[in-house]
């Protein structure tokens, strides 16, 4: 089974945003979840949440990680 | 054709323009990149077996869970760092695990035996301050917008790093005797060995680049002083001995043994009294790399092969089917 690519996003605290803080690479979502939590384990985040890289969808730029499809590793060039 | 010219792009970058995908740079500028993130990233995880071999060591269950909890931190800050590489087309699985152990970037350091409680502390010491300096130097610098964000986290937990092995240097010291003597014998060989992690003196250094496309501020004697702007004082505020003072005259550190000079590995001993040496004789001795580089790159992939033949292996059939 391939990898794929989870961005994670998070938040501190209640009425902060959610920000983009960082990636994991998984075969699925539920590894992903696990991997996310423990990498990113800097803060006692009040919300985390991940998203597969693929189903991200750039509205207005035509580069970048997003636009590319990257949802593997290595698939960016 | 790439959007911006090597030249076009180290102008931008120190106009404040900063880059965020593979599309913006330059061929020189993605050179640069990919050689400072494998060297972070390589870092990053070759410190993990390290540190892991001497937490053995830990005097107590408490120390025992700091001790890996710090490992736990630096692999996940490897990970970060070849996932930053992923995105620029370099592959994560052949960088960890098709390379020879000799290929890794990491500092001729960290391929050295942590041997007892006092060298990891004194690793968590010298050498995370080492890390802070580097990424921080990069983090306040970098042009790169996905670096500058990820190191957030990495600064934030390399400064509890610090803290450990500082607050354990302390209580070594104080409890004097034995400990004491063990925390110096460490700082003897581990001190030059930070200096050295610095690489080239300015007025040796080849142009790397990385000055040029801004993905780091400060010079490599620069951030050697930096480094000893905090351990110098903390050593002598200890009672411990280090080879460096500080000059009101040329009003930085100085060294006071020749630098570069000879390292005997299996000893842990620098040989002041034989003199300098020549940086190509110190790039030689990095390039074959420190006595325990294998041992770490194996315990760091051994089972892989192993469990990855397991789980792609085709379903058994049952015999009755």
């Amino acid at each position: 089974m391939k990898d794929r690519v989870f961005d994670v996003f998070a938040r501190k605290e209640r009425g902060e945003p959610l920000s983009h803080i960082g990636y994991v690479d998984a075969v699925d979502a539920e590894l992903a979840k696990v991997y996310a939590w423990r990498t990113y384990d800097e803060q006692n985040w009040f919300e985390m949440c991940i998203v597969p890289r693929t189903e991200i969808l750039p509205v207005n730029r035509d580069d970048g990680p997003f636009a590319s499809g990257g949802g593997g590793p290595g698939q960016a060039e | 054709m790439d959007r911006f010219t090597d030249e076009e792009l180290k102008t931008r970058v120190h106009d404040g323009y900063v880059v965020e995908s593979v599309e913006e740079m330059s061929e020189g500028y993605r050179k640069a990149l990919v050689v400072q993130l494998t060297v972070q990233a390589d870092t990053e995880l070759i410190s993990a077996p390290a540190y892991w071999r001497a937490a053995r060591h830990a005097p107590s269950t408490n120390t025992q869970v700091s001790a890996h909890a710090i490992i736990q931190d630096e692999l996940a800050h490897a990970n970060i760092a070849y996932r930053l590489l992923e995105d620029l087309g370099v592959s994560k699985e052949s960088l960890v695990y098709e390379r020879a152990p000799n290929e890794f970037k990491h500092p001729y350091g960290f391929d050295q035996p942590l041997d007892d409680w006092a060298e990891l502390v004194v690793a968590n010491g010298f050498f995370d301050r080492a890390g802070i300096t580097l990424l921080g130097d990069v983090h306040r610098n970098t042009s790169y917008g996905p670096l500058k964000r990820a190191l957030v986290k990495v600064d934030m937990e390399e400064t509890f790093h610090l803290r450990h092995g500082e607050v354990w240097m302390r209580r070594l010291a104080n409890a004097g005797g034995e400990a004491r003597q063990m925390l110096q014998r460490a700082v003897d060989w581990m001190f030059p060995m930070t200096l050295e992690w610095f690489g080239l003196p300015d007025e040796l250094k080849r142009h790397s680049g990385q000055l040029d496309f801004k993905l780091k501020g400060l010079t490599n004697d620069e951030l050697r002083q930096v480094w000893m702007d905090s351990t110098v004082p903390l050593c002598e505020s200890l009672g411990l001995e280090v080879p460096a003072h500080w000059s009101d005259e040329s009003e930085s550190y100085e060294l006071d043994y020749p630098f570069p000079c000879h390292y005997d590995a299996d000893r842990k001993h620098w040989d002041f009294d034989a003199g300098e040496i020549s940086w190509d004789q110190v790039f030689q001795r990095w390039k074959g790399r420190g006595p325990m580089n294998e041992w770490y790159v194996e315990s760091i992939r051994a089972s892989r092969s192993r469990v990855s033949a397991w789980l792609d292996a085709p379903p058994a059939i049952p015999a009755d089917a």
